[in-house]
């Protein structure tokens, strides 16, 4: 079978069974990192255009996007190595898909909050803030979501690995 | 050195603490003096944030003595649930007292009476008078000179007897956080929540003070600190929660015990930031502005800390079991 191919392989057994700390927690460290500044830069530019700190000039937070796709490439790729160490655990949880469904929401919400709000020039900052308000608001629900889906992979798999 | 140790030398700074600090705040309001009363918000919340390793370190200091002849459990359990309240008190005197502190910003002249300085004054009273319990009923565990060797949890006052009343048993507290799973993910959760806020908004300010994005001037930026203030208070109540409801667990673990060095730090840090200068030199800087040396400095060590700290945080889990004293 596909997941049991998986593994076997010995990459997979490293990051899941080495006493290393460089090894399983290290991809779960830098899950985290990704997080932090994936959903940590999304979030202030939310509460931004919610009102928060209304002082801050919303153009230059244009710069904070880039943080968010350094955030979300680490998740991509330490999200990848996580599966290979325990597919079965994440493939076999509904809960993996509803997690993955938030997170391509909320990348689309970041992704139109860039292209319709940020890279609108024309815009002044009311009309900024009038157009993203509702954007921002789905952005905090599906990261909340999206995290949320993610702390609950650790309490609700029925496999840790393929029943033999 | 073992967890009594480590108890003893950190248990009497909440405790006294506190009471200078009442004692400095009282003498500013009475004399309108401003320095004075902003160093007393600045006790406060540096001893709100020493209370937390000190009640941490209480599990480890019981398992050192508990097979000592004459020691009551009964003793160690009131002992707890009077740090316990305590601790509470403790936090939101500090969480106060830095509310305090964020008004009176930019205002030289003595603030007139406002709620904020009314709560100061009424729960720092009360916690002065929570934590001389918990001095009291930690000293009843194991001092013979005062007389502890009492077996049984007798309250003399009417006052000490309402207080216990009222306290929380931490086994309960324990039970209500392991006893559901759902509940403790949800905790979890909530810590993870915190760290996202608390990292957001620290982090673009470190950032920007370290040249990142400098076309945000550093005054607005400056004002999502209580978002950031918010974060690390919820992961306060979820992280002492969770302590309390798997002390042993935490309690021999190394990585736990430097996240809580790496958050003293921090703490240090934040007095570094806005008692050197640092801040009033960055506060008036607009778009284009570089940051001076000293606070670059400040700002690259407080993102640094920070991902120590979710860097321990992650490790706790595989670092189960690293501390073997007494156990």
């Amino acid at each position: 079978m596909f997941l049991q191919a998986i593994e076997d392989t010995g990459f997979s057994t490293w990051l899941r069974e080495s006493e290393s700390p460089f090894a399983f927690y290290f991809i779960l460290l830098f899950h985290t990192f990704g997080l932090a500044l994936l959903v940590g830069a999304n979030a202030v530019v939310d509460l931004r255009l919610l009102g928060v700190a209304r002082a801050i000039p919303l153009a230059p937070l244009k710069r904070l996007f880039r943080i968010m796709w350094i955030g979300f490439a680490m998740n991509a790729v330490t999200g990848i190595l996580l599966v290979f160490a325990y597919p079965t655990k994440a493939l076999t949880n509904f809960d993996f898909y509803i997690k993955l469904a938030l997170i391509g929401f909320a990348v689309w919400v970041m992704q139109r909050l860039k292209s319709e709000v940020f890279e609108d020039s024309s815009l002044t900052e009311e009309s900024m803030t009038a157009r993203g308000a509702i954007l921002a608001k789905w952005s905090l629900f599906l990261w909340f979501g999206a995290i949320t889906a993610g702390r609950l992979l650790a309490y609700t798999y029925k496999y840790l690995t393929f029943p033999s | 050195m073992n967890f009594a140790h480590l108890h003893l030398l950190l248990n009497h700074f909440p405790i006294i603490g506190t009471m200078v600090g009442l004692g400095l705040f009282l003498i500013s309001l009475l004399g309108k003096n401003e320095d004075l009363r902003r160093a007393s918000l600045i006790i406060f919340p540096a001893m709100a944030l020493l209370a937390i390793p000190t009640f941490f370190s209480g599990t480890g200091a019981q398992s050192a003595i508990r097979k000592t002849p004459g020691v009551s459990e009964a003793l160690i359990e009131r002992h707890q649930g009077a740090a316990m309240l305590a601790l509470l008190f403790m936090e939101i005197t500090g969480a106060l007292a830095l509310v305090g502190l964020w008004k009176s910003h930019g205002i030289s002249r003595p603030a007139r009476w406002n709620w904020s300085l009314s709560a100061i004054l009424i729960f720092s009273i009360v916690t002065v008078g929570l934590m001389a319990r918990v001095g009291t009923t930690g000293g009843d565990i194991r001092h013979p000179e005062i007389g502890s060797g009492q077996e049984e949890v007798t309250e003399g006052l009417m006052l000490s007897k309402w207080i216990h009343e009222m306290e929380p048993s931490p086994a309960r507290v324990a039970d209500l956080m392991t006893a559901n799973k759902w509940w403790w993910a949800f905790m979890m959760d909530l810590h993870f929540v915190g760290l996202v806020l608390l990292i957001g908004t620290v982090g673009i300010l470190d950032l920007r003070m370290l040249g990142f994005a400098k076309q945000i001037p550093i005054d607005p930026l400056h004002r999502l600190v209580p978002w950031a203030m918010a974060g690390f208070g919820l992961n306060l109540v979820t992280g002492v929660l969770a302590f309390t409801g798997m002390d042993q667990y935490y309690t021999y673990d190394v990585a736990f015990w430097l996240k809580m060095l790496a958050i003293m730090l921090l703490g240090l840090n934040v007095a570094a930031f806005y008692l050197t200068g640092a801040f009033d030199s960055v506060e008036g800087l607009g778009p284009g502005d570089d940051a001076p040396p000293l606070a670059k400095f400040i700002a690259a060590t407080s993102l640094f800390l920070w991902f120590t700290v979710i860097t321990l945080g992650r490790y706790i889990q595989s670092f189960a079991d690293t501390i073997s004293v007494h156990k």
